[in-house]
């Protein structure tokens, strides 16, 4: 899986590119666990590359989450492809994390 | 957050208890977790609930209270009482459709828990760890004949509209979802994954001096039975293996006191055989260490198999038994196994075989049992309930 890394203002954008699976966590929770380690962060994920997740990715995000929340900060998602929405629906976590549509939608709601 | 847990939990021996044990040593290590309060199932005199039981550093208090009886009939009418007493934020259940009863009348006014506890304005998520639309009602010792199955069936659909009652349903199996979607018009069940136990490094291959043990563990008598599988063994035996030991590790099933004792006395002159009675917590390790092989010898399944989980995460390759359902459910998680044709001994010596006489097999087999079992720890799944707690009581 490739991450590309941007900041947008105060806003941290990671684009994921690839399958998000078990042999990918180590990767992306450290880059979540990073950046949630500044108080008030934001993390913005742009999934739009992702054509695959399973439970251990969503449990990635679900930690980065946490951990952006505990700093008062937080995680939200955008851009996911059908099959990914699909499996977000169908643990319910779609109602968990704010999820946009594009990653222009989600930095004007993130900056507002 | 104050989070009551209706659960069997160790040392009550109920379906269920290992992964309530688990699940609770990690929900009370959680930083929004305040305390964690088992409503558990009353224990046989003398015994007690030890609430130092998979305490670790920072742990939160955990409270026991015994409130509901194994075939009780007024056990939902005990738990809203306890959860009423105790008012907790909010209150799982850890379950499946025999949790409170080997009686179809227990076992049903046990399941109206859920919505009762609901409608007196609590939180509730129901783990329900199989559905009634895939019991084989006949094996699993509820019905004995179409008629009664079909009663049976119906009823069931009504108690799980009941369970359907509480505010979220969570499954761990994709295919229990669209059922209980396309059936039910559900729109509150959710996928939640099993979990893994334990997180280890790959544990060695090494087996202990002696023979090699072929192994199943579990509650039997119902359809896990091990008739197939001790005439497989005699197969093996028959046919040359002899420095082999099988190990029957568990108990009885509520639904059939004194079925192990009858195998054992059927087949009391067989040597190699041993059967381990009830194995307490800190000697499932061993158990499963000390094992080449394990077995599952169900005659059909109620969903996915926690002793699956476990053979994985100590790199068990594991014997299964080709029922569609199982297969689907075991391949899906990532799981393999050499397969048998059930209630046939010859299909399942020569799985066992195919396993025992190949240590490449054996070790490749374990390899991917474990990575599967690794997929997702448990610590981590119960974030997912908190976050679906979290959000039940958000929406409110």
């Amino acid at each position: 899986m490739e991450v590309v890394r941007k900041t947008a203002e105060n806003v941290l954008v990671l684009t994921l590119t690839g399958r998000f699976d078990a042999h990918e966590k180590a990767k992306i929770a450290s880059q979540l666990e990073d950046a949630a380690k500044q108080p008030g962060v934001q993390v913005l994920v742009n999934m739009s590359g992702v054509n695959f997740i399973d439970s251990t990715g969503l449990s990635s995000l679900v930690q980065g989450m946490k951990h952006c929340r505990q700093q008062k900060g937080n995680l939200s998602l955008c851009a996911l492809q059908q099959p990914v929405r699909i499996i977000f629906e169908l643990t319910r976590l779609d109602r968990a994390f704010d999820i946009y549509q594009t990653e222009e939608e989600a930095l004007t709601a993130l900056f507002a | 957050m104050r989070i009551a847990v209706i659960t069997p939990y160790p040392p009550s021996t109920g379906t269920l208890n290992e992964y309530a044990y688990h699940f609770v040593r990690f929900l009370r290590l959680k930083p929004e977790v305040e305390e964690v309060i088992i409503l558990g199932d009353e224990l046989p005199p003398g015994e007690s609930y030890d609430l130092t039981l998979g305490a670790a550093t920072g742990s939160c208090p955990m409270t026991v209270i015994p409130c509901w009886r194994f075939n009780g009939v007024d056990n939902a009418w005990r738990i809203l009482q306890a959860v009423r007493r105790t008012k907790p934020d909010a209150v799982l259940f850890n379950i499946q459709f025999a949790s409170f009863g080997g009686g179809k009348v227990s076992a049903s006014l046990g399941l109206t828990a859920p919505s009762l506890v609901r409608m007196a304005g609590y939180p509730t998520i129901v783990l329900l760890h199989n559905i009634m639309e895939t019991v084989d009602l006949k094996n699993a010792g509820y019905a004995d004949n179409p008629v009664m199955e079909a009663v049976i069936r119906g009823f069931g659909s009504v108690i799980t509209w009941m369970v359907l009652r509480a505010d979220l349903v969570a499954l761990t199996i994709p295919k229990y979802v669209e059922t209980l979607e396309a059936k039910y018009k559900a729109d509150n069940v959710v996928l939640a994954p099993h979990g893994s136990f334990d997180e280890t490094k790959l544990p060695s291959f090494d087996l202990p001096d002696g023979p090699m043990q072929i192994m199943t563990f579990g509650k039997f008598g119902t359809y896990k039975r091990v008739e197939v599988l001790v005439e497989a063994f005699k197969r093996l035996q028959e046919n040359g293996h002899s420095a082999l030991e099988l190990v029957i590790a568990g108990s009885d099933s509520p639904n059939a006191a004194g079925y192990l004792e009858s195998i054992q006395q059927s087949y009391a002159d067989l040597p190699g055989l041993r059967f381990t009675g009830y194995v307490a917590e800190e000697d499932v390790p061993r158990i499963f260490r000390e094992s080449a092989v394990v077995v599952f010898p169900y005659t059909s399944t109620t969903g996915s198999s926690g002793v699956l989980h476990q053979a994985g995460s100590f790199a068990k390759a594991a014997v299964l038994p080709r029922i569609g359902d199982f297969a689907e459910v075991i391949t899906e998680e990532g799981y393999g196994g050499e397969f048998f044709e059930p209630e046939d001994p010859d299909s399942l010596a020569e799985a066992i075989s195919r396993v025992l006489d190949d240590p490449d097999r054996r070790r490749a087999l374990g390899t991917q049992n474990f990575m599967a079992s690794q997929g997702l720890p448990i610590r981590d799944v119960v974030d997912w309930y908190l976050l679906h707690f979290q959000q039940i009581i958000k929406d409110r």
